[in-house]
């Protein structure tokens, strides 16, 4: 493997910019395992005494695994119902035709510029209604009006042949049929790596439950981790950063098993057309 | 009885209109070409008989029954389209069994059928590959399976072997005359290829800029052109045309007057033609290196030898005339000379474009 | 005749079933985007504390307070501030680094645009948790780099503008890898041999930045450069929340964070809502924008 000198200074910039960004992540790391005076004292990325502890007193001072399972939770029905809705959605864009489709797409996808202070006070009233204020449902059902989902399946549906599917209508294949038998196996990938990254997003949420979430009980792995901050750090920095690492661990982990799939995938929703 | 119908059928897509009034009936068990280049609306015309494509104006009858606004998956149609259009998730099988299924024939019928077509086809072993598995021949031959196992009234092909080399096209052409014949169902074949057409069809629709210019055997749309257009467009290298100068009984060839026969002369006559173009295919010259009774003195300005045949380059009345003979009678000759045999020549009225007939002496 | 496309039967079963197929999205966007969208212009008219049964009709008040508050021009200030640096950062550094990497660099693309792309992945408020430590004056890494050179590291918390810049921070921290992704693959639409012609002439790599690449990925480059502010902005709220809320005196508030403010902690439904719609104006320029350049692919093709 021979690099080109000139390209010496380029790589040393990437280098440098990757260090700078997986910096973070190994700091984190590293703190969750110091004591906490060494944390305040050292800033090696080795710990001098490497320690449970503060991963001992993530389960003492939090209730981690009610937050862990809200935050799964929340993440799995918004996951799912977006899916569904958005896999219907756009192939109705794709293979339906009705009058106003194309602005009613448009619609639809124009919703990515509308900031959420615009919508946080109406859906807190909708939800307040129907009792879903302090409840992982109000934390889930804003996050369902997201339009990426759609953007994203209509691109992939667009790639499938056009003659597949008149193969099927003339075998009189209902249009769930065809959903069913080609166009669902055709993007399966994309469906899951689309599923995998809505996850991600919901995971990492933190606008509505910080809006619509009240008592500890009903927090997320976002919510939980704001208990550990005051102003100027607050004191405990291992636990902090031991809920840090514990939340970082399962998109972090997801994208190492199929980077390829979600690099793919979030390439694509850049292009446009 | 027909099996399909077309009267006055119009296309529009927007503004434009694709198909211009189609009137066409085709017979029961035949095999119909729809030729033309493309953009002419032979697949428009396909796709309107599978419902695909929605029909403007006019009516389209399938076995009688009055079809325009029938679901697609009511027509009966097995169609093969050019691109194969194989699902590339399921195996050989799904997808030869693809639209059984969905009609829910029992699995045992299932197999049996899947099993004809698979031996049939010359697919056996190949059943649970998958078609990025398969040659282009195979795959070609997978989508014939599924468009027959289908049983339908209607065999609908749409450039199905433009995207096979050379050779495998030779083959294939015989294969699908050979199933044809095998499963006896009505078969619509679109392509571009005039030797496709002649090979397949037993009837040719030549299509143009939205018509039919000529419905007829592949005989006569080689040897009987409706009009100017057909006569140019099928044959390869194509007809030579050149206005004759036809009058009183004559034409003039170059310098020299050829008498016409009396047949020649009375159709000619009665064409009503202000002006007349004259057609002869290349292979239909007859070069001499000496001059005979009545012959012309041509020119040679290029020859090439095509290994079995050479083509002679020369002027008729100032249009270039190309023709193919077995073999080199001239021998790098500048000279030659060209008698016009009347069986071989066509007159075409220079204004409508129309075939003037034949005389009975024309007759093969 | 009859036997027009619309009137056959099955065609307005195939139209019924496609309403059926997007009715649960538009379902669920008019209930949580586009009916709150109303219903929030409909609050920007009112006074009302989110909890009185009484709503007070006050017409254009709440924005004529909006644009006469001095409060309104330090959040704009600020807003600008964020966008300044966001576009820095996010935008213009991502886009010359991707020019780089594409055309500059034979080795190597997959592995960094793999590994810078992994900080995307991780939530706001981790990131926040994350730069609150990093850049602790006492205790952080930062802090002890800047003593080791003889530099005592202000209380970036406590200090205007530099609050802005570690805020910002988090928020290229979120969004760096995912736009180099975005651009890099935008810089799939030059042709490689535009690239071999200029240089052919000798031409400087900044030259064949400025006359080639940009002209040939401006589609990628806006669509980026408006998403870095709408979201930037946004994204920067969750930084704001967590670890300055809004201060010190609004030094770090910005245009979101006092929508939010103005609703969750003061409990101005009014004031919040103008100042969303105003948001929402502005964004929707950037839409219009977007619209203009980017998306007219998409009209041609259709």
């Amino acid at each position: 493997m021979k690099i080109n000198s000139s390209e010496i200074k380029w790589h040393l910039i990437f280098i440098i910019l990757v260090l700078l960004l997986i910096y973070p992540l190994l700091f984190s790391l590293s703190t969750s395992f110091k004591t906490m005076s060494e944390a305040f004292q050292s800033s090696s990325l080795i710990p001098g005494d490497p320690t449970f502890s503060a991963y001992e007193r993530v389960f003492t001072t939090i209730n981690f695994v009610q937050i862990l399972s809200n935050t799964f939770i929340i993440a799995t029905i918004v996951t799912v119902f977006k899916l569904v809705t958005s896999v219907f959605a756009a192939y109705a864009f794709v293979f339906f035709h009705f009058r106003g489709k194309t602005a009613l797409y448009f619609l639809l996808i124009s919703t990515i510029f509308i900031p959420f202070t615009v919508t946080m006070i109406p859906n807190y009233i909708t939800l307040s209604k129907v009792g879903f204020v302090d409840s992982i449902y109000g934390v889930a059902l804003p996050q369902l009006a997201d339009a990426t989902g759609i953007f994203l399946l209509r691109q992939y549906m667009k790639g499938i042949p056009m003659s597949l599917m008149e193969v099927a209508e003339l075998e009189r294949a209902s249009h769930l049929t065809r959903l069913r038998t080609i166009v669902v196996p055709l993007i399966r990938p994309a469906i899951l790596s689309i599923g995998i990254i809505f996850f991600i997003n919901s995971w990492n949420e933190y606008v509505w439950p910080a809006i619509m979430i009240k008592s500890e009980v009903n927090y997320t792995l976002s919510l939980a981790l704001q208990m550990f901050v005051s102003s100027e750090g607050g004191t405990d920095v291992p636990v902090a950063m031991a809920v840090a690492t514990l939340t970082m661990l399962l998109p972090l982990g997801l994208y190492a098993v199929c980077q390829k799939f979600i690099i793919g995938t979030f390439a694509q929703s850049g292009i446009k057309g | 009885m027909y099996s399909i119908e077309f009267k006055n059928v119009v296309k529009r897509f927007g503004k434009t209109e694709v198909i211009k009034g189609l009137n066409l009936s085709i017979r029961k068990g035949e095999r119909l070409i729809l030729l033309g280049s493309s953009g002419c609306g032979k697949s428009t015309i396909l796709r309107m008989i599978s419902g695909l494509e929605t029909i403007t104006s006019g009516e389209l009858y399938l076995n009688g029954t009055l079809a325009n606004d029938m679901d697609p998956g009511d027509r009966g149609i097995g169609m093969v389209f050019q691109n194969y259009a194989l699902f590339p998730h399921m195996t050989v099988e799904k997808n030869i069994a693809y639209g059984l299924r969905i009609h829910r024939i029992p699995e045992d019928e299932i197999a049996r059928r899947v099993a004809k077509a698979v031996a049939i086809l010359n697919l056996d072993g190949l059943e649970s590959r998958l078609p990025r598995e398969l040659s282009g021949g195979q795959r070609q031959r997978v989508a014939l399976a599924r468009a027959l196992v289908k049983q339908a009234d209607f065999f609908l092909l749409d450039e199905p072997l433009s995207n096979l080399d050379a050779q495998l096209r030779g083959r294939a052409r015989k294969e699908l005359v050979r199933i044809h014949e095998m499963y006896g169902q009505t078969m619509i074949y679109v392509t571009h290829d005039q030797i496709e057409a002649m090979t397949v069809g037993q009837r040719i629709a030549v299509i143009n800029d939205g018509r039919i210019q000529m419905l007829d055997t592949p005989h006569e749309v080689y040897r009987r052109p409706a009009n100017l257009f057909v006569a140019k467009f099928i044959g390869s290298p194509s007809m030579n045309i050149f206005d004759g100068r036809t009058a009183a009984g004559a034409m003039r060839l170059n310098d020299t007057e050829v008498p016409l026969t009396p047949g020649w002369a009375e159709k000619t006559g009665a064409s009503g033609a202000e002006r007349l173009l004259t057609g002869v295919r290349p292979e239909d010259i007859t070069l001499t290196a000496e001059p005979e009774a009545g012959s012309v003195p041509v020119e040679i300005q290029y020859h090439e030898d095509y290994g079995s045949r050479v083509g002679y380059y020369f002027t008729v009345n100032g249009e270039e005339v190309i023709a193919i003979m077995r073999d080199d009678v001239l021998h790098g000759a500048g000279h030659a000379y060209w008698k016009p045999d009347p069986k071989t020549l066509h007159f075409f009225d220079a204004k409508t474009e129309s075939n003037v007939g034949y005389p009975a002496e024309a007759a093969e | 005749m009859k036997s027009g496309e619309d009137q056959s039967a099955w065609r307005k079963r195939e139209r019924r079933l496609a309403f059926l197929f997007v009715l649960p999205s538009l379902a669920v966007f008019i209930l949580f985007m586009f009916y709150p969208l109303l219903y929030t212009l409909y609050l920007s008219f009112f006074r009302w504390n989110m909890v009185s049964p009484k709503m007070k009709f006050v017409a254009l008040d709440n924005y004529v307070n909006l644009l006469t508050d001095p409060v309104t021009v330090t959040i704009a200030e600020n807003t600008l501030l964020y966008i300044v640096i966001l576009v820095l950062f996010n935008f213009l550094l991502p886009y010359v680094l991707a020019f780089v990497n594409t055309f500059l660099m034979q080795k190597g693309k997959y592995v960094y645009k793999t590994l810078l792309f992994s900080s995307s992945l991780i939530a706001l408020v981790v990131g926040a948790i994350l730069f609150q430590w990093i850049f602790n004056p006492v205790s952080g890494p930062v802090g002890a780099i800047a003593d080791a050179v003889g530099v005592t590291l202000p209380a970036w918390s406590k200090t205007p503008g530099l609050v802005i810049l570690v805020i910002s921070l988090v928020a290229v921290y979120k969004a760096f890898g995912y736009n180099f992704l975005i651009l890099l693959s935008g810089m799939n639409s030059v042709p490689e041999e535009l690239i071999e012609a200029a240089r052919l002439e000798k031409a400087p790599n900044s030259n064949i930045f400025t006359k080639i690449v940009v002209p040939l990925t401006s589609s990628t480059a806006v669509y980026i450069l408006i998403m870095t502010i709408v979201q930037g902005l946004q994204y920067v709220f969750t930084p704001i929340k967590v670890l300055t809320q809004g201060g010190p005196n609004d030094a770090s508030s910005n245009i979101i964070y006092q929508g939010y403010d103005y609703a969750f902690t003061f409990y101005e439904t009014g004031m919040s809502a103008a100042l969303a719609i105003i948001t929402m104006l502005i964004f929707l320029v950037l839409l219009y924008l977007e619209f203009r350049f980017v998306e007219k692919g998409v009209y041609y093709e259709n």
